[in-house]
């Protein structure tokens, strides 16, 4: 149990088919393994986990699944095709191929083209609020670097602050 | 057969009948239960038991499958539900869909319900402030509405009552517009909101920022041990219901402390049709109510009938409580019931940053929220173009500002070590809404609900008065946030309808006159004595304050009244 997420057993999995239950929209697994590894790259592993390993992915095609408008699912899956021209156009590679470096280049690139279609563009901003979102809100964030606490117990107005 | 049917009729009959179970139901709940009456609460939802009834009440942000959004079906379902702050992955089940419980809005309206025992106490935002005769005299020296029929001196020995049970935390202000109470120890404003309380404090005569005023147990004592509540543990998840009591609500409070009397029968899912008047006997003898489920109608008898149903609910059911007496629903011989409705107008806010005071943030939760700003326009005199005024909220804190552009171990670097931004400060407006004919609720005659009864009409909208008001609450907001060198001061006047204030009052107002008013002074039919009605239907103005602590003391007030008159065979 990643991000809260139900994952269905491997036995039940379809070859090709997405790792979680989705209702509204149809994602394959080399789809999915590409938002792993786009997540991957904005939030890689260090000394603590990447993305990946915190199943950030998935969330965000919970997300995508249960609380976006239909116009919104079909740019962003389009995006992701676009995406996958998009990066072999610049480096005769799929991404999965690229260096982190490559990677990295790749997306930082997109975030700053002001000119990259509304399909890619959806898909990317969405991927990245929710892959922001649903890192910070991941059980091992919460529970060792960002601590949230369920029952503080406290109110102090007059805390310290590290003045910068 | 006659006999089985005596039988039934006595099983079915009671002392006092209460419709519904919030927060004023609840009330009447435990005073009737404890001066010992056989006492029925009729609640339309679904039973909620203090802490077993929370599911998602100790679940953390992770654990929610949208961490805490709305699935965007859901939304959809449901518009208007969907603009309540509350109503998010963790507190929707306590909320009213808008599909199975339909209205009719000739004017829009957000109608934000929660039906379940409880009722919305358990969402409700906790802030408790006492009226002063600045809100009770406001209608008779301002000309509107009716004079209320009550004064502070008698509501005043009230509020402790409730105070003291219900634990409210607030400082003694010493404030003649807001009445000191019964309080456990406040909850401390902040660095940022102190420096404003100072500022305000050096540059205005009669404006004052204080302490929230709130129901929770900032230091129980032993009556609120009693109750098996425990000190407030600031978690702020209040919406999801307390497992430790922190706050008030019926659930945590009043209904368990009025079934341990053995006098209380709580029925849930009973949907009152309405309030039944017997023609032949020329009174109220009890309360006709459809199953929520196998939809069969079934009678209630009692001597005394309390109807909490919550403020446009009660309305309905009046109306709908049609006689040969009553031809135009009960106690309705003046045409006024249903009439007069009014709401608070939350319509604007402001928000800005303070540069100053860096050395402070916060560390843990504050439960009351932050501040509260007392109505300070048109109190001791008449002083602006519109008439009455607003209190105000404000509240500051400071929050992680993450740069959140690029990718990779920066960008991951940046959001996990995100330095804290300059205080926010926000305040909104809770103004003062004048009751009107033309603002009012009555029946459809043509739409009903799955349960038979008639839909409601709802009629409301903001008038002049509520445009130039909200002008000037953006307009003294402003330079009051200005005298304290706040920066990037933005208002926001986009407003919302009436309704999603969830205080909506008033259409069986009290007053003096039999021909201007439904109730008297004891919150008691004009023209059926054993009727009282205690909740927000009550309510001839609004004044600014919060109201649910005054309904809690005019009901507490109200089955002292009843029993006393019950025992002098007043009431029979």
């Amino acid at each position: 149990m990643a991000g809260g997420l139900a994952l269905l057993p491997s036995c039940l999995k379809e070859a090709g088919k997405s790792t979680i239950l989705l209702k509204r929209i149809s994602i394959n697994l080399d789809q999915e393994n590409l938002l792993a590894e786009v997540a991957e790259t904005m939030i890689p592993k260090t000394d603590t986990p990447g993305a990946r390993e915190l199943n950030v992915h998935l969330y965000v095609l919970k997300m995508l699944d249960d609380c976006y408008e239909e116009t919104d699912q079909k740019k962003f899956i389009a995006g992701i095709e676009q995406f996958n021209d998009h990066v072999y156009d610049k480096t005769t590679k799929s991404f999965n191929k690229l260096s982190v470096l490559q990677r990295q280049s790749i997306l930082t690139e997109l975030e700053n083209n002001k000119k990259i279609s509304p399909e890619l563009a959806a898909f990317y901003t969405i991927m990245k609020q929710r892959t922001i979102k649903g890192y910070l809100n991941s059980q091992y964030v919460m529970t060792n670097l960002v601590k949230w606490e369920l029952v503080p117990g406290r109110y102090n107005g007059y805390f310290p602050a590290k003045t910068a | 057969m006659s006999n089985i049917n005596i039988d039934a009729a006595k099983a079915n009959t009671f002392d006092a009948i209460i419709i519904g179970s919030g927060i004023s139901g609840g009330w009447a709940a435990k005073e009737f239960t404890e001066k010992g009456l056989k006492t029925l609460v009729l609640e339309r939802g679904r039973d909620v038991q203090h802490i077993k009834d929370y599911p998602t009440t100790n679940m953390y942000p992770y654990e929610f499958a949208h961490k805490g959004e709305v699935e965007l079906a859901i939304k959809k379902e449901n518009p208007i539900v969907s603009r309540c702050y509350a109503f998010r992955e963790d507190a929707m089940h306590f909320m009213v869909k808008d599909k199975e419980h339909p209205y009719v809005q000739e004017k829009p309206f957000d109608w934000i319900r929660g039906y379940q025992v409880g009722g919305k106490s358990l969402l409700w935002a906790r802030q408790t402030q006492r009226w002063s005769d600045f809100d009770f005299e406001g209608p008779a020296r301002d000309d509107f509405a009716v004079d209320w029929p009550i004064r502070y001196k008698d509501i005043a020995p009230w509020y402790s009552y409730a105070e003291k049970f219900a634990g409210i935390s607030g400082n003694r202000d010493g404030l003649s517009e807001l009445p000191d109470g019964e309080f456990l120890p406040a909850f401390p404003l902040n660095a940022a909101e102190d420096y404003f309380k100072g500022v305000i404090k050096s540059k205005y005569n009669n404006r004052h920022v204080i302490s929230a005023r709130c129901a929770h147990l900032s230091k129980p004592n032993q009556i609120h041990l009693d109750q098996g509540r425990a000190k407030c543990q600031n978690r702020i998840l209040c919406q999801r219901g307390c497992p430790f009591g922190g706050y008030f609500s019926s659930n945590a409070s009043t209904l368990p402390w009025a079934a341990k009397t053995g006098h209380l029968t709580l029925k849930p899912f009973s949907v009152v049709e309405s309030v039944i008047y017997d023609d032949a006997k020329g009174k109220v003898t009890g309360v006709r109510v459809v199953d929520a489920h196998t939809k069969v109608t079934t009678e209630y008898y009692a001597k005394v009938v309390f109807i909490n149903a919550g403020a446009l609910n009660t309305n309905l059911i009046l109306l709908n409580s049609t006689s040969k007496r009553f031809p135009h629903g009960l106690g309705n011989d003046n045409g006024v019931l249903g009439k007069y409705v009014a709401f608070h107008n939350y319509s604007a806010r402001i928000s800005a940053e303070y540069d100053g005071l860096k050395q402070f943030t916060t560390d843990g939760r504050n439960p009351a929220g932050g501040g509260y700003i007392p109505r300070f326009r048109n109190v001791f005199k008449q002083e602006t173009n519109f008439k009455r005024g607003y209190a105000a909220g404000f509240s500051a804190g400071r929050y992680s500002e993450s740069n959140t552009d690029g990718v990779g171990p920066g960008l991951k670097n940046s959001l996990l070590h995100a330095p804290l931004g300059p205080w926010e400060v926000g305040s909104h407006m809770m103004g003062e809404t004048i009751p009107k004919e033309s603002n009012f609720v009555s029946l459809s005659s043509e739409k009903k609900d799955d349960w038979g009864i008639p839909q409601l009409n709802i009629s409301v909208d903001y008038d002049e008065n509520d445009a130039l008001m909200k002008k000037d609450y953006i307009e003294q907001l402003t330079e009051m946030f200005t005298e304290a060198g706040f920066k990037n001061i933005k208002p926001n006047i986009e407003g919302q309808s009436p309704g999603l204030d969830i205080h909506e009052m008033g259409g069986a107002r009290m007053g003096h006159d039999p021909k201007t008013s439904i109730l008297n002074k004891w919150n008691q039919l004009h023209t059926c004595p054993n009727v009282f009605v205690t909740d927000g239907a009550c309510m001839t103005s609004t004044s600014t304050q919060n109201p649910s602590l005054t309904y809690m003391a005019l009901t507490a007030r109200a089955v002292d009244y009843a029993v006393s008159a019950m025992s002098k065979g007043e009431i029979a």
